[in-house]
């Protein structure tokens, strides 16, 4: 049976061509990753199946610890009720947040030849703060910033055209630069954009 | 040596065979956890989670499956669990009361990076479930009988998710476009 034959509406048109080459070329033109990620992958894998199996081995029953784990965790939900401690962390996190941007938050950006510098002045001490955008698959670990003096740069080569990013405090807090464009909220939460000028010399 | 032998090498315990087969099909599926994740660090703790599970199920695995299949539909699974427990719990922004513009439209004429960019935002902005079943289609050039096997889902279901995908991508993407 084909796949038009159980098609209960219209197959996809030929127009989806283009899309599908799109997906694909991104697809295959995503960095491969470091020669040793595998290896790793492969050594935790085998480490964690061996605990695995020694607690087996050690006759460390399922059955006799489940209803025993299930009544202490009933007994701490009943008394400590996580959830409300869940509630003020985040309220707490929200105030920081805007006493944060109301404070002296301020960020620069500076095009140069061959990078743009991200500057960004927090109010209060971090241990880490990275910058994330679309120019590296927002990931929080890729781009370090760096401290001097209480303000934290990066050097980051862009490629004309619009680019959107914000900033995370010590791996855990979202922000955005109060006085820098934004972007509209798409889901994700704000961000900040930057247009970089000039095409292909 | 073969995917069927590296397996019956597993089974028996050679370490080294196990190794053979996170090697060969890391960056598989590091690539499709990555782009149905968006973030590098939950691609790499969703495939080293999906290896765990392939390892220790590894005796119930079924020779006439291939084992590419049988360990994506792991990893399918792994990425849902995984987009599931994340909800939006790692993007909580500091909202700023000050209304500010709008960044300018992007220039026309794109380069190469910055479309990447568009359309790895718009493929982040899908349903999941629109996104796993246009990247199991047009990235890993599945047919659906394969796709509704490993997901589970009926293959009706992910024309139309492939279908509407396309749609809300196009609706995404239009603006840029020429």
């Amino acid at each position: 049976m084909t796949d038009r034959d159980v098609l209960p509406f219209p197959a996809p048109d030929q127009d989806d061509a283009d899309i599908a080459a799109r997906i694909a070329a991104l697809y295959e033109r995503t960095p491969a990753t470091d020669a040793t990620q595998a290896d790793r992958c492969a050594r935790a894998v085998l480490a964690q199946a061996m605990h695995q199996s020694s607690r087996s081995a050690l006759g460390v029953s399922r059955t006799r610890w489940w209803w025993g784990a299930a009544a202490a965790a009933v007994l701490i939900t009943a008394t400590t009720r996580p959830w409300r401690g869940v509630v003020s962390t985040q309220e707490a996190d929200s105030a920081v947040g805007r006493a944060i941007a109301a404070a002296t938050l301020s960020g620069t950006v500076t095009p140069s030849d061959s990078a743009v510098r991200f500057d960004l002045t927090l109010p209060t001490s971090a241990s880490a703060v990275a910058i994330v955008g679309d120019f590296n698959g927002w990931d929080q670990n890729a781009t370090p910033m760096a401290s001097r003096d209480g303000t934290w740069s990066a050097n980051i080569p862009l490629t004309p055209g619009r680019h959107v990013y914000a900033f995370v405090v010590d791996g855990k807090r979202w922000i955005v630069d109060p006085l820098a464009p934004q972007v509209p909220d798409d889901g994700y939460g704000p961000a900040n954009a930057v247009v970089i000028d000039g095409g292909p010399q | 040596m073969t995917d069927a032998e590296l397996i019956t090498r597993t089974r028996a315990g050679d370490p080294d065979a196990f190794g053979a087969l996170v090697s060969r099909y890391y960056d598989a599926c590091w690539r499709f956890a990555y782009h149905m994740l968006g973030e590098r660090s939950d691609a790499e703790d969703v495939v080293q989670e999906s290896f765990l599970r392939a390892y220790l199920a590894i005796g119930r695995y079924d020779e006439r499956d291939q084992f590419r299949g049988w360990l994506f539909r792991i990893l399918t699974n792994q990425c849902r669990n995984a987009l599931t427990s994340r909800g939006r719990r790692t993007r909580r922004f500091v909202q700023d009361e000050v209304a500010l513009e709008t960044a300018a439209a992007p220039p026309s004429g794109l380069p190469l990076g910055v479309e990447d960019a568009a359309l790895s935002r718009a493929l982040a902005q899908l349903d999941p479930q629109q996104r796993e079943a246009l990247l199991l289609k047009y990235a890993e050039g599945l047919e659906y009988t394969e796709m509704s096997r490993m997901t589970g889902v009926g293959e009706s279901a992910l024309k139309m998710r492939v279908k509407r995908g396309v749609e809300r991508l196009r609706a995404i993407l239009g603006p840029i476009d020429d």
